[in-house]
């Protein structure tokens, strides 16, 4: 067709101009699919740090506020085991009753980091209007440490407490909370059955650095629990090591001394829509006020670290280096598509004389641009899937970290009372970075280059529609 | 043919109105040849640009088959020069990048003739200028000569009524010049072409049958020499 005849032999005339003009717009289309995806590579490291944190399907997590430490020279709570170091070596004191600890096991499961909610706020959360499920949970901590029989003479010395974590899980609701973002490797996860059972579900790093497989026993505060599943968390994750059913975690676990019998500690809501999570979150925050009410885009806010700062560079720096080179790349295929209309004039001029109207002659450059433009977009795409895939290569792992409102405390007592500090617990977990090109990001590049294109011929057409045939032939004569 | 009265077309130079042409009144009939010539700037590439449509008289009227050009909307001036009116340049002006046949071809596009027909019609444009064996050669590939004959074929492939040929021997060399004005006078005569012909060259000029002189815008004719016809 004479129209592509055309078109080829003029583009194969200016290839090298042809060429500049693609390549610029390739590296600024390069530029916006590599942020895009980058971008996208940080928010699934975002959403999988999220999940690990909260599982699969939970929408919104209630946790119980920041536990009180007690007031410096204050009487330890009633019912709460304290550890003493004095004069006459370690002592363990209940209720003000106290006794030699030497050669002595101590093992706590404590709720430290949130206070309890009332299990019937599960029931009532649940029942509210864009609440698909939700489940209750109790995150606990298992310390032990044996005192040595020798402690507080020369040669003895406090040794360091084991320490791990057990999640109590509602095992009717197993598609929220953080069991829910792990896959079951071996045996099987808990069941409905399990409800009031001494069974257990491990994680897969404490299982291999404690030897246990299914079939094996774990002890928690000296209760033996049989290990019948290993989960894989998502790598991001710092999950629980423990999981068992949350009837034996609330009748096992203690908060400040006190039974958690009916209490849960956190409670995990998933919601019927997306845009209903911020309704849902207004009503349960008057449900349980004073307990932290998070969803996913708030907990999200609350992360710091590199993956916070790399989402930061590429939003902002990103988006605003890719804006940049974009226009100076249209700018520059519109200057020089200009220039080159303008050293055609007596080309145009003499289609006119022959006949071809102002529309014809600009619909032959506008093809031209477009398939400049179309060129530059393939190119960039390259581009792009290749910047993607050079980030995917060498990026270094990042780290998200999140500082909860409240943290553990140790109770001392002393002479002048019961002292006690609260160490920041901070939740730092590390984070692969890849970055995808999606779907968006393509059409994206193709609008560009498309735009691109549009532009850089019109800049050329509207020469061409001004231009008087008398004028351009007075230029041939 | 046509009918041009009180023509005068004014250019603005700065404050200044130049007359390029001035109260031009001629007639030019049906299958007539009128060579124009004149010293360089007196208007007489204005007054063919005027003829073709190109350009718009500041007053007057230029009737072309009954129709008034200056008051006809730019699209029917267009129109009227892709059926009816071929160009022959100086520089040939030629597309560089497309070869003879494709630039012959150009001349058909706006009439949006069909693929099989244009191809027939290129090629016998191409044969009655005797460039058929050099349809698939650029511009850049063939002589001054070639150039002008696949500019003469371009011209002619859509059978218009009128030719407009502004200097077309002004690049060539005297052997081809010759060469050139013989092919325009074969076809003049055979296809019964209104041919408007502006020349330098007195020889060329005597040639046709009615020689018009401009000179600073005004035009004179008479009737040509020897071998012209006379014309009332």
């Amino acid at each position: 067709m004479f129209f592509f005849t055309y078109l080829r032999r003029e583009l194969r005339r200016r290839m090298r101009q042809a060429t500049f003009i693609a390549l610029g717009l390739a590296l600024g289309i390069g530029l916006v699919v590599t942020v895009t995806a980058a971008s996208a590579g940080v928010k699934k490291a975002q959403s999988q740090v999220l999940k690990s944190l909260y599982g699969v399907g939970t929408d919104i997590t209630v946790t119980g506020k920041a536990p009180k430490p007690p007031s410096p020279g204050s009487l330890p709570a009633k019912g709460s085991q304290t550890f003493a170091i004095g004069p006459g070596g370690a002592q363990v004191c209940t209720n003000g009753k106290c006794h030699n600890a030497a050669g002595q096991k101590i093992d706590h499961l404590e709720s430290d980091s949130y206070s309890p909610i009332s299990q019937s706020a599960v029931a009532a959360i649940a029942r509210l209007k864009h609440v698909k499920a939700a489940a209750g949970g109790l995150a606990l901590s298992d310390t032990s440490i044996t005192i040595p029989k020798n402690f507080g003479k020369p040669s003895g010395s406090l040794p360091t407490p084991n320490s791990f974590n057990v999640q109590g899980t509602d095992t009717s609701k197993l598609s929220l909370g953080p069991l829910s973002a792990g896959t079951i490797t071996a045996g099987s996860s808990l069941r409905g059955s399990d409800a009031s059972s001494d069974v257990a579900v491990v994680d897969s790093g404490y299982a291999k650095s404690h030897k246990l497989k299914v079939g094996s026993t774990v002890r928690i505060v000296g209760q033996s629990f049989t290990v019948i599943g290993i989960v894989a968390q998502p790598q991001s994750g710092s999950p629980p090591q423990v999981y068992i059913p949350l009837a034996r975690a609330q009748a096992l676990g203690k908060a400040m001394g006190k039974s958690m019998k009916n209490d849960v500690n956190t409670i995990y809501v998933s919601a019927t829509s997306a845009a209903d999570i911020p309704a849902v979150q207004h009503e349960i925050k008057s449900i349980v006020p004073g307990d932290a009410v998070t969803s996913a885009s708030s907990l999200a806010s609350q992360v710091t670290g590199s993956l916070s700062s790399t989402a930061k560079l590429a939003n902002d720096l990103g988006r605003w280096l890719s804006i940049l080179v974009l226009i100076a790349a249209f700018a520059v295929a519109s200057l020089l598509t200009m220039a080159a209309v303008a050293r055609r004039v007596r080309e145009f001029g003499t289609l006119k004389a022959l006949g071809w109207s102002s529309w014809r002659i600009i619909t032959q450059v506008m093809a031209e641009s477009l398939t400049v433009g179309i060129i530059g977009g393939a190119a960039g795409v390259g581009l792009g899937f290749a910047g993607a895939a050079i980030i995917t290569a060498v990026a270094p792992k990042l780290t998200a970290t999140i500082a909860p409102a409240t943290g553990q405390h140790l109770v001392t007592a002393g002479p002048a009372g019961s002292q006690s500090f609260s160490p920041t617990a901070t939740h730092t977990v590390a984070v692969p970075m890849s970055a995808s090109v999606t779907v968006a990001a393509l059409v994206a590049a193709v609008v560009l280059a498309v735009a691109g294109g549009l532009l850089a011929g019109s800049f050329g057409s509207w020469r061409i529609a001004r231009l008087r045939p008398a004028d351009a032939l007075a230029r041939i004569a | 043919m046509y009918q041009l009265t009180d023509v005068t077309k004014l250019y603005a130079k700065g404050r200044r109105a130049v007359p390029a042409v001035r109260d031009l009144t001629l007639a030019i009939e049906d299958g007539q040849w009128l060579a124009v010539q004149g010293r360089t700037g007196h208007g007489k590439s204005t007054l063919l640009n005027l003829l073709g449509g190109l350009d718009r008289p500041t007053s007057g009227t230029i009737e072309f088959d009954g129709k008034d050009l200056a008051r006809l909307g730019e699209d029917q001036v267009t129109r009227l020069r892709a059926q009816s009116i071929g160009f022959i340049f100086q520089t040939f002006n030629l597309v560089p990048t497309l070869s003879a046949a494709e630039n012959v071809e150009a001349a058909l596009i706006p009439l949006r003739v069909r693929t099989a027909e244009r191809r027939s019609r290129v090629n016998a444009a191409l044969d009655s200028v005797g460039l058929a064996d050099r349809a698939r050669h650029l511009p850049g590939e063939m002589s001054g000569g070639q150039q002008q004959r696949a500019a003469i074929a371009r011209a002619l492939v859509k059978e218009p009524t009128v030719l407009l040929a502004d200097e077309p021997t002004g690049n060539l060399d005297e052997d081809t010049r010759d060469e050139i004005i013989n092919l325009l006078e074969k076809l003049w005569r055979q296809r019964g072409l209104t041919l408007v012909l502006v020349t330098h060259d007195t020889a060329i000029a005597q040639r046709a049958q009615r020689v018009g002189v401009m000179s600073k815008g005004l035009l004179s004719v008479r009737p040509a020499g020897r071998r012209g016809t006379p014309v009332p």
